[in-house]
């Protein structure tokens, strides 16, 4: 009867174990479309510049994953500008006030012999739109932690979900025409648990999201 | 044993009120912040329009205070960015400090002012952003004196989230990106102010003639 109530308890254990640490593992959902299966190909002078869409009033596209982002498509030889060397550069027409939200003002825009010249002087062939978040959800348990002159220690039990919802749009500034676009969807619970030590089982959610989102953006073009 | 005791007490009294201080200081809501940061040329074609820019000593060392907590000092950014995008706009142009340092061939005269600065903080407005609104008045007049046109031009900056260093270091990013509004304002719409564009529609036209 111990013995078997034990192994009930090990099962019992291990199945939450596995539960718990396979909730640590990101969700991501990547749709992709692209007008044409061609590779979009990029010549060893030109570059592609990365910028975040900051005019929505409830969220800004965080600089750490236009970062991560850019990073990852560095890691596979194409050549990244800047995001705020190509804004000062353009200055002030990629503020958020003015930045073009499609392609009939983009076509406006370089028309400005001083803008076009200017695009051309820093050699940007392609522009990457990245715009999205990474939002808490779902909060819920506690843990409280004290500390007295025998010791301390930390008890309970807390969850969260966190999703991340990037999407990425490529636009040709020489054909002025979209290349291709992408959206990201990643999604996990990340824990922490009490148990005299704080044990933190945190999601990579957005780190998740960024690596999708270099791998996939790479994967659309071939360098020259 | 008792002498250790008495010379032991001051000093930990003055480490413990050094400590309250210390913490005192850091949940401080206070912030003052002088922005240094310089600003991009801006990217546009002047007009060959002869104009005097007006920066009286009230707009080039302007400093706000929205709140009774909160200090900005803008005045030489301020100043920095106008100039930028004002050589954006016209081709001719002289920057002075008074009406009298106004040469003979200008023919407009804008005196840029700050009407009010407001900024809204995580516990004000419940978002996870800090928010700063400057309201700028410029105020148009031809060589003649007769005055065209007072433009209200409200500019607006935030931060991308509250988790920046500081209250100081949030309000700063997002003053910046207010200024930085300021200069794709002043760019996009100065010419399409209905008191401009006659005025400047009417000089082409004189120009034609003459």
């Amino acid at each position: 009867m111990m013995v078997e109530l034990s192994h009930n308890s090990i099962l019992a254990l291990v199945l939450v174990a596995l539960s718990v640490l396979s909730g640590c593992a990101a969700t991501t959902t990547i749709d992709k479309y692209r007008p044409s299966t061609e590779l979009i190909a990029l010549n060893s002078n030109e570059k592609i510049a990365l910028l975040g869409r900051r005019d929505a009033g409830h969220h800004e596209t965080d600089r750490e994953f236009i970062n991560c982002v850019a990073s990852k498509i560095k890691a596979a030889n194409i050549e990244v500008l800047d995001e705020q060397t190509f804004i000062n550069a353009i200055y002030p027409w990629f503020e958020p006030r003015t930045a073009p939200r499609g392609l009939p003002r983009l076509k406006r825009l370089l028309q400005q012999p001083l803008v076009k010249a200017e695009i051309n002087q820093q050699a940007v062939r392609y522009l990457v739109w990245l715009d999205g978040s990474t939002e808490t959800q779902d909060q819920s348990g506690s843990i409280s932690c004290a500390i007295g002159p025998g010791g301390g220690g930390c008890l309970g039990f807390a969850q969260w979900n966190k999703l991340s919802v990037y999407e990425g749009i490529v636009w040709d500034l020489h054909l002025l025409e979209e290349k291709g676009r992408l959206r990201i969807d990643s999604e996990g619970t990340s824990y922490l648990i009490g148990a005299v030590a704080p044990i933190p089982l945190l999601t990579p959610v957005k780190s998740d999201a960024c690596n999708s989102m270099g791998t996939q953006l790479t994967s659309f073009f071939s360098t020259q | 044993m008792n002498n250790r005791q008495i010379t032991a007490n001051p000093l930990a009294q003055y480490w413990v009120t050094l400590m309250l201080l210390l913490a005192i200081s850091g949940c401080s809501s206070s912030a003052s912040v002088k922005i240094n940061t310089t600003f991009p040329q801006v990217l546009a074609e002047p007009k060959p329009i002869n104009v005097a820019i007006l920066f009286n000593d009230s707009f080039s060392a302007y400093q706000a205070r929205p709140t009774k907590n909160t200090h900005l000092d803008i005045g030489t950014a301020q100043v920095q960015l106008f100039k930028n995008a004002f050589k954006g706009l016209f081709s001719e142009i002289e920057f002075v400090a008074t009406a009298d340092s106004i040469g003979e061939q200008t023919s407009l005269v804008i005196t840029p002012s700050v009407r009010e600065v407001q900024i809204s903080t995580p516990s004000d407005n419940y978002l996870n952003i800090f928010e700063v609104w400057i309201k700028y008045n410029l105020e148009i007049k031809t060589a003649d004196g007769e005055t065209l046109t007072n433009w209200f031009m409200p500019v607006y900056g935030k931060t991308p989230d509250s988790f920046m260093a500081s209250k100081s270091a949030a309000i700063e990013h997002a003053t910046i990106t207010a200024i930085r509004d300021a200069g794709a304002k002043l760019i996009l719409d100065f010419y399409r102010i209905p008191a401009v564009y006659d005025w400047v529609s009417k000089q082409r036209l004189k120009e034609d003639l003459g």
